[in-house]
């Protein structure tokens, strides 16, 4: 695992915590890459992601200098949504970063 | 469970999940209105929302959401400040039209985005200034929430300063209409959790402080009183001064002060009496406990001779040891993590949530003193021979007051916070106590209790309702303060005397238990009426019951006659 991959994955361990706080114990998520997010296996409902969303950008914003619009860039994946597991929007940012020239590929 | 509805113009779904999952005591369960619906929902009354039983309701709205005018404002156009107070006083009375929808109702007060900030000079102009504008609406929607006795406004600047830069957050606002960060929702939840807390009658009542690197700095014991640092020109001394006048304040809002500390109990209290810098004197103390105890067990030993529970109590300790020591042993006690550093002291305890109370009344300004006396009270009692000579050495005076406009906060404080002598335990708003007594064949009477040593205030209640040729205890609550003075017989008798004026043939209590109500229970089994069943205690009305001859009972003139719905007169007043 690269550097950066596992710095994205702690910064959305962390969204992961903030946001267990607002859900009941049944519906709080792992902090694991395999984790299910949205869609498919996806634990969480559409406000859920929406303040999941908001978190990850946040966070990364402050960790990373740069502004990501989240939704708006997987929205150009076409049907292949980032968003199904914490690994996949983790590998998803990780790409956004490069091209964006935040980080180094 | 709690269960509270969520009435606001943008999306509160956060803020539900907040008060939802939060574990803390009370549980709440809370519903929001769909996105949207702010307007009809505060006028119709036929919406699903209105049909269940509401324990609370927040009214969270944006200024700009409610008022046009606020609105327009905001986009620099000239406005009329008449037109914007009118429209304050709109929004407001469809705010007081709904309070009888729950027992309380929060009203969060009105605060703007900060892209609307930094207006520089404009801000505080007549007609252009955004700031004052906020801060007129927020006045002129406060002063008519006044009117409703069940509405608490809650200041949510609080919470956006909480927040920090951060407080609005721009990308929830445009994906979920969300305006706030979820710092603000925390912050929001944690007050709103707190003041159900209070509502609720649970709300801290004892702190209970160590002394040597406390109450002042260092240890008395090595150092002797004029070494310890307090005061002076010292920012650890000056900031333990500022600790003991907060202190010293909260025993303005009804909060006692005793000390359990490991030292010399001489020279611990010469400290106290001699230091020039102390605030906080013996008299502000209901009790302490200075010896080389165990502090958990000293605790208890307080907290049982103030009469208080251990789910009342606050202790504030500088020792790791001693606080994980009291939280284990005693798990009700609050134990505060506490700063290292003396100067966060002041800081530390003016955070604590636990104090919340709708509002502070004459009895909560006198309670501190009110121990104090208590005290004294109890050393008479060491003195007497016999209880009678004790009650008649302590010259008590108990004066009978009805329901009326003046007493009515502190009875409604006294029936929510009550949980030892309280038969029924019942719970009520000031609107919803004020209805239940207007209704025919019901009574309440309120107990005002002193003696040589000072006024106790108002400390006890009892209600009755009539129900054919018998009438029923409703409501059977005395304050700890007064318990064990005759006091319980003497209410006792006065409904008696009430119900046998009333041509009634029984008088009968049913005690409803819960965890804490023992102390009514063992009074009713001994108080020499019949017990029925396990709960149920009656009194044949052919015979008075009889009035303790040490108290000299006063029927206080007015009130008596307004509440009284069912034409019997009051059997023996005086005035």
């Amino acid at each position: 695992m690269s550097i950066v991959r596992g710095q994205i994955l702690g910064i959305l361990y962390q969204c992961i915590d903030e946001l267990n706080e607002q859900l009941a114990p049944e519906q709080q998520l792992r902090k694991a890459p395999q984790t299910g997010l949205f869609g498919g296996s996806g634990m969480l409902d559409s406000l859920g992601f929406v303040n999941f969303v908001a978190l990850v950008e946040d966070k990364c914003e402050r960790c990373f200098q740069v502004a990501l619009s989240l939704t708006e860039d997987g929205a150009k994946q076409g049907d292949a949504s980032p968003f199904e597991t914490v690994g996949e929007l983790a590998d998803f940012i990780r790409q956004l970063l490069i091209d964006k020239k935040a980080i180094e590929g | 469970m709690v269960k509270g509805l969520l009435v606001s113009d943008f999306n509160a779904e956060n803020l539900s999940a907040y008060l939802k999952n939060d574990v803390s005591d009370p549980r709440v369960d809370t519903s929001t209105i769909p996105y949207g619906q702010i307007g009809q929902t505060l006028v119709d009354a036929s919406l699903p929302c209105w049909q269940s039983d509401l324990d609370f309701i927040v009214i969270w709205t944006r200024p700009e959401a409610v008022l046009e005018t606020f609105g327009n404002l905001l986009a620099f156009s000239d406005v009329d400040a008449k037109r914007l107070y009118e429209e304050v006083d709109e929004y407001a009375a469809h705010v007081l039209a709904i309070r009888h929808r729950a027992k309380v109702i929060f009203v969060p007060t009105w605060v703007i985005p900060t892209l609307h900030q930094g207006h520089g000079m404009l801000d505080l102009v007549p007609r252009v200034g955004v700031s004052r504008a906020l801060l007129q609406i927020n006045l002129r929607l406060l002063e008519n929430l006044d009117r409703g006795s069940n509405i608490v406004p809650l200041n949510a600047a609080t919470w956006i300063e909480a927040a920090g830069e951060k407080a609005f957050n721009s990308r929830l606002w445009y994906m979920a209409k969300v305006p706030f960060a979820n710092e603000v929702f925390k912050a929001a939840a944690r007050d709103m959790k707190a003041a159900l807390r209070g509502l609720g009658g649970r709300s801290r009542k004892l702190v209970i402080v160590d002394l040597d690197d406390t109450l002042w700095g260092g240890i008395v014991g090595d150092q002797g009183w004029e070494n310890i640092t307090l005061g002076g020109h010292d920012p650890a001394g000056e900031a333990l001064v500022d600790f003991q006048r907060e202190l010293k304040a909260l025993t303005r809002r009804g909060v006692v002060l005793a000390i359990v500390s490991k030292n010399d109990e001489s020279v611990a209290l010469e400290a106290i009496r001699k230091h020039p810098e102390m605030v906080l004197q013996l008299d502000d103390f209901a009790a302490w406990r200075i010896d080389w105890s165990d502090k958990a067990a000293n605790i208890v030993d307080v907290v049982e001779e103030l009469s208080l529970g251990l789910d009342s109590v606050v202790f504030i300790d500088d020792s790791p040891v001693e606080r994980a020591r009291v939280r284990d042993a005693l798990p009700d006690v609050l134990v505060p993590e506490w700063p290292a550093d003396r100067r966060l002291y002041p800081h530390a305890l003016r955070s604590l949530d636990c104090f919340d109370k709708p509002t502070i009344s004459d009895e909560d300004r006198r309670r501190s003193g009110m121990y104090v006396t208590e005290r004294r009270r109890a050393e008479l009692k060491q003195e007497a021979g016999t209880p009678e000579e004790w009650l008649r050495d302590l010259s008590m005076v108990v004066t009978v007051e009805s329901l009326n406009v003046a007493n009515l906060a502190r009875v409604v404080q006294l029936l929510n916070k009550t949980n030892q002598f309280n038969l029924s335990t019942r719970r009520v708003t000031g609107p919803e106590l004020l209805a239940w007594a207007s209704r025919d064949g019901r009574r309440l009477w309120a107990f005002r209790v002193g003696d040589k040593f000072g006024d106790s205030g108002l400390t006890g209640i009892a209600s009755v309702e009539r129900e054919g040729s018998r009438a029923r205890i409703e409501d059977f609550v005395l304050s700890c303060r007064v318990m064990g003075r005759k006091v319980e017989e003497t209410m006792l008798h006065i409904a008696v005397k009430w119900a046998r004026a009333a041509g009634l043939e029984e008088l009968y209590a049913v005690y409803k238990p819960t965890p804490r109500n023992k102390p009514c229970v063992e009074f009713l089994r001994r108080s020499g009426l019949q017990a029925l069943a396990e709960h149920v205690f009656a009194w044949p009305l052919r015979q008075e019951y009889p009035v303790c001859p040490q108290i000299r009972l006063i029927y206080q003139a007015g009130g008596f006659e307004e509440m009284s719905t069912d034409g019997v007169e009051d059997p023996d007043r005086r005035t």
